[in-house]
């Protein structure tokens, strides 16, 4: 399988000179089988150039066939759908997975796409789309692949995903904060909590399950892709955001040996060098920790091909 | 008066090494009066960059106050809300004057408590901003005095829909903001009280999303090409037309060869004497 990154960016995008080689598109992963439809995790801005490239294949002639799956609803999770090209070409099949909500998702989506927010709404839109709610613990199948998925610690909840396909597999873990100090779900929470008390015995369970969970998500994966919105620093100081940070993003990695970790969901405000600069910080943390999994952090562009070719 | 531009997109950011020139950012411009009044027309991406800005004066101490005027509610014009550091910082004060129940049963607080719901934002409601935030609803034709300036609202056409204008004035000087207007029939003219709204002003900001090439393949979707902005800005003779709210599509070369063809289309219309300044990410203009 091939794995394409569209968009790499958290929370908004950030178009501009200092983050124009990372890029500024929010979230969007385009996984390719070998043969076979694209699995695409996330609509960020990114879907949006991922749209015109596919226009030129199957998708132009209303031929084609893609699944979408949604780590979770938050904007820059799914302000690319709008502007996804294939929509718009009747023939062209799109099954689009997110976790179910109180709300039927299809209501969700069509909340998004309609006036007086957005000139076309859902049901003018010319492609199928069909919506299927997904559960932390679901296993189902996209063709050939196989994708299973696990909760995360961020606000009104999102999912981890896992693909395998090609004898590889490829594992999303973004939107999420450490599983560790703060449980989070659909509370909200004004101010930061303190990180330092120790947790009831209920809350450190449940997220001790959550972590296991995603460790076990991520067993032996070929590719790990985590939420490194922060610093260590900035997560001490918004813990209740629901990011987390690349010493997390190791540890996970390290426990449960995944074969490559690439940072991601960068934020607005780190530039490319500040980018560049935390790759090559944490390249030296593996190496003096004798690590064996490879470190990226993903740019707009980036390309790996994993499994049998 | 100063007039900043923050966004200068259409439709949806466009980041990348394409765009770095004229900027990504969706719509959003600043106006400030020479008393230091602060009205923001738009809060698309650009109003994010704004807000970081205003951190550093009265803002950051929860002692500012500005008004927001909203031409509507597509998400590239209130998609930077929920990043505009100010709303949350308590004692910022701030009021949003944009379109009224239009076609629609909500009213416009309802409309942008709905880009909060928690489904979509972890802001979860409006009401957890910690800075004042109050919405009205700002007429066809209505006139008010905020900041130090004098506002005029105007609805304009815009698809299936419509968008307000506004035209801003202060101490004889005015700016009119006019984007995402589009006409209902390619090509026609703007109507004789749209260019009444325009006439005379120092500078009109005018919708050229399109060329008259990519209108062809996208009525009714309810923008401009630079034609249309030339052929009004000719119409209301204003003295400086500004072009803004890019195609996502467009690189900057296509927007430099969109600005000289906009040049040429005010030359032939006669227009010779209006100086024509494109929208870029940063860029200021004094009247």
């Amino acid at each position: 399988m091939k794995v394409r990154f569209w968009g790499v960016r958290g929370s908004i995008p950030v178009p501009g000179k200092a983050t124009s080689r990372y890029g500024g598109n929010t979230s969007c992963v385009e996984v390719r089988p070998r043969h076979g439809a694209p699995i695409i995790i996330d609509a960020g801005t990114g879907l949006r150039r991922l749209g015109k490239h596919l226009m030129e294949e199957a998708f132009r002639d209303g031929l084609g066939n893609a699944s979408i799956l949604i780590s979770h609803t938050h904007w820059d999770h799914v302000q690319g759908l709008p502007f996804f090209a294939p929509l718009y070409r009747a023939g062209n099949h799109v099954d689009i997975f997110a976790r179910q909500r109180d709300l039927h998702l299809e209501a969700v989506f069509s909340a998004q796409n309609r006036a007086p927010y957005f000139p076309v709404p859902l049901s003018a839109m010319q492609a199928e789309m069909r919506f299927h709610e997904v559960l932390e613990g679901s296993h189902f199948e996209i063709g050939t692949a196989k994708v299973s998925c696990t909760r995360l610690n961020h606000p009104w909840v999102a999912i981890a995903y896992r693909v395998e396909v090609d004898g590889a597999s490829v594992v999303y873990c973004s939107d999420t904060a450490p599983m560790t100090e703060v449980l989070l779900g659909e509370k909200f929470i004004a101010k930061a909590p303190s990180i330092d008390e120790p947790l009831p015995s209920d809350v450190a369970a449940e997220l001790a399950q959550m972590r296991a969970g995603v460790v076990h998500l991520a067993r032996d994966a070929d590719l790990l892709i985590y939420d490194t919105q922060f610093s260590r620093e900035e997560y001490r100081q918004r813990p209740h955001w629901g990011h987390s940070h690349p010493d997390d993003a190791i540890a996970i990695a390290r426990e449960a040996r995944a074969k490559r970790l690439c940072l991601f969901h960068h934020a607005p405000a780190r530039s490319d060098d500040d980018n560049d600069k935390i790759l090559a910080q944490y390249r030296q943390v593996i190496t003096a920790q004798h690590d064996t999994f490879e470190l990226h952090s993903a740019y707009e562009g980036l390309e790996l091909v994993l499994g049998n070719e | 008066m100063k007039i900043r531009f923050w966004g200068v997109r259409g439709s949806i950011p466009a980041p990348g090494p394409d765009t770095i020139r004229y900027g990504g950012n969706t719509s959003c411009v600043s106006v400030t009066s020479a008393s230091g009044g602060l009205v923001i027309i738009d809060m698309g991406t650009g109003l994010m960059h704004l807000g970081n800005s205003l951190l550093g004066g009265p803002f950051g101490k929860g002692q500012g106050r500005a008004s927001i005027l909203l031409s509507h509610t597509h998400w590239d014009h209130i998609q930077g809300l929920g990043f505009f550091a100010p709303v949350f910082v308590g004692g910022n004060r701030f009021t949003v004057w944009g379109p009224g129940p239009h076609g629609s049963a909500e009213t416009l607080e309802e409309i942008l408590e709905g880009q909060m719901d928690p489904n979509f934002s972890p802001l979860q409601t409006l009401k957890n901003f910690s800075a004042t935030f109050d919405v009205r609803a700002a007429a066809n034709g209505q006139t008010f005095e905020t900041e130090g300036f004098t506002i005029t609202a105007r609805e304009h056409p815009h698809g299936t829909t419509t968008a307000l204008a506004f035209r801003i004035e202060e101490a004889g000087r005015s700016f009119v903001y006019a984007s995402d207007v589009g006409q209902p029939v390619e090509g026609a003219p703007p109507s004789p009280e749209a260019i009444a709204f325009y006439r005379g002003a120092d500078v009109l900001l005018h919708d050229t999303t399109y060329r008259p090439v990519d209108q062809e393949s996208r009525r009714n979707r309810g923008f401009s090409t630079y034609e249309d902005a030339a052929a009004a800005a000719v119409a209301a003779n204003v003295k400086r037309l500004v072009t803004f709210h890019y195609d996502q599509d467009f690189t900057d070369d296509d927007v430099d060869t969109l600005v000289a063809s906009c040049r040429a289309a005010l030359d032939a219309r006669g227009g010779t004497a209006i100086q024509l300044v494109p929208a870029r990410e940063g860029d200021e203009l004094e009247l």
